[in-house]
């Protein structure tokens, strides 16, 4: 089993599936605390926007997919805290929207119908180096950006209006937080794909919370029932020549299961 | 001479919500050491009053000074403790022991990226002694009576070290003893800690031999300085336009 290791696609398939679990598991604590886990399925269907259009112009669509769902992430959050609008209204609009949108450009071209196909599931195994070092980058400034706010996000999470009196800059963190979602996302779905990197955010935190245990052990929890998940998901795409991304979020299920079976309340 | 500022000094506050007036010409002063009740009828402005003192609503029109300070140049909001209303209805699910949410209260202090110091530590454990959960630390916040969390709730707003603390109707979903207790607790803190109290409270006559300060709200705000006079049940049924009955009782 340990020969897949030494395979530079393997490794590759590796660095990038395991970077992506701490960032999607610790974004994912807080959107999910926040009853705001529908925000990774739709930044995810925007980012197919953002993928579509890279492909019809002959620009980068993982770049393409990083705009695209930055501008939707600020978008939602406007409409939310400054229109008052509820979350899960705004979250449904931008989802079937931006999926309608992306039909119609795929539909304006439809020779790139295969390169569409690997953003839609993910190709974790066609990672290549440059596309981990874009991971790398972003994905170490969205960690550094979530870690020197951990605390505030958290407070935010758990009482808004205490964490504003309390001199929190509430507005330019949530902000902040669905910026780093959307650029997590964006990374992900290299490695997901757009239909599965909601698995990937949502349910280590919602697995880990069953546990009943505080947030900072919740979160470490969150992250290694990621880890765990992508180490085997991945190896079992190697060994039975499955799909990677799905893989993955039948791993996650797995786990799933298991907390909710082991926590019965 | 020392000059010792208002920790609250409104002027002539106005807020309006979708068109429609809820605050009028509010002008009063809280000094430090007060212990005062904000009363009024359902929907006639406390907890707007408090929301605007404490930034979270924009005014139309007037002026807020916190500490002496203009409320947009206010930075010390570790000096303001806030227990909201319903503070003890919480997710039940929701991945916070008692010392997480506690240790809430110092993260103004903290700023970005501070560790936890050996000063929010004491802080952290000295609020978490004051309201008797200590005890409690490790357990789930949701796992909790409405008692215990109501408990910790202020714990939180105590550990930040405030000069001032803002309930808001605090006894929602709460048992009896652990409303007798809360209310010696705002005393002890009034009397032995010097804390100023702004409590939001429909239940007057507990609080009645405490009071050093009544805030009528009802869209407009009557300010008395003898709250023995507003307890009357005649004033009381004149400020809320219908028959009232106070009953004083010492808990």
């Amino acid at each position: 089993m340990m020969e897949m290791l030494s395979y530079p696609f393997m490794q590759r398939a590796f660095i990038a599936g395991l970077m992506i679990a701490v960032l999607a598991s610790v974004g994912g604590s807080f959107i999910v605390l926040r009853r705001y886990s529908l925000l990774s399925e739709t930044l995810a269907h925007v980012s197919l926007v953002g993928v579509s259009v890279g492909l019809l112009f002959g620009m980068s669509p993982l770049w393409m997919a990083v705009v695209a769902s930055l501008i939707a992430s600020w978008l939602i959050e406007y409409l939310r805290s400054v229109h008052g609008m509820y979350s899960d209204s705004v979250l449904a609009i931008f989802l079937s929207g931006s999926l309608a949108l992306a039909i119609v450009i795929v539909s304006m071209a439809g020779s790139f119908n295969a390169s569409l196909f690997s953003y839609l599931f993910g190709s974790i195994l066609s990672v290549s180096t440059q596309d981990l070092w874009v991971m790398g980058i972003f994905g170490s400034l969205a960690m550094a950006l979530l870690l020197a706010f951990f605390k505030e996000l958290y407070f935010i999470a758990f009482d808004e209006d205490v964490a504003r009196a309390g001199g929190i800059r509430v507005t330019m963190l949530n902000f902040m937080l669905v910026s780093v979602i959307a650029v997590i996302i964006a990374l992900s779905i290299r490695v997901v794909g757009t239909l599965l990197i909601g698995a990937l955010m949502v349910i280590p935190p919602v697995a880990a919370i069953r546990f009943g245990m505080g947030f900072y052990s919740t979160t470490l929890l969150s992250i290694a029932i990621a880890l765990i998940s992508v180490v085997i998901g991945l190896s079992a795409s190697y060994l039975f020549s499955l799909p990677s991304g799905a893989a993955i979020v039948l791993c996650l299920l797995c786990i799933f299961i298991v907390a909710l079976v082991v926590n019965r309340r | 001479m020392k000059f010792s500022p208002s920790l609250f000094d409104v002027t002539n506050l106005n807020f309006e919500r979708h068109g429609n007036l809820v605050l009028k010409g509010a002008t009063f002063q809280i000094l430090p050491g007060e212990y005062c009740a904000i009363i009024g009828p359902n929907g006639g402005g406390k907890t707007t009053l408090v929301r605007l003192l404490l930034g979270l609503e924009k005014s139309t029109s007037g002026s807020i000074r916190l500490f002496g300070t203009p409320q947009n140049r206010f930075r010390a909001w570790n000096r303001i403790g806030y227990v909201p209303q319903r503070s003890a209805l919480v997710d039940s699910t929701f991945p916070a022991t008692v010392r997480e949410v506690v240790g809430m209260g110092r993260y103004a202090v903290r700023g970005i990226l501070g560790f936890e110091s050996d000063d929010d530590k004491a802080a952290i454990h000295e609020a978490m002694e004051l309201m008797g959960v200590s005890d409690l630390s490790e357990r789930l916040i949701g796992n909790l009576s409405g008692g215990q969390r109501q408990r910790v709730m202020i714990a939180r707003a105590l550990a930040s070290k405030p000069d001032v603390l803002i309930v808001d109707e605090p006894n929602t979903g709460v048992d009896v003893e652990s409303q007798h207790r809360f209310y010696e607790l705002l005393r002890t803190l009034n009397r032995t800690k010097k804390m100023s109290i702004l409590f939001i409270t429909h239940d007057i006559g507990v609080i009645a031999e405490d009071i050093t300060r009544v805030l009528f709200v009802n869209q407009t705000l009557l300010v008395s300085q003898n709250p023995a006079e507003v307890v009357r049940c005649d004033e009381m049924s004149r400020l809320y336009g219908t028959p009232a009955h106070v009953v004083c009782h010492n808990h």
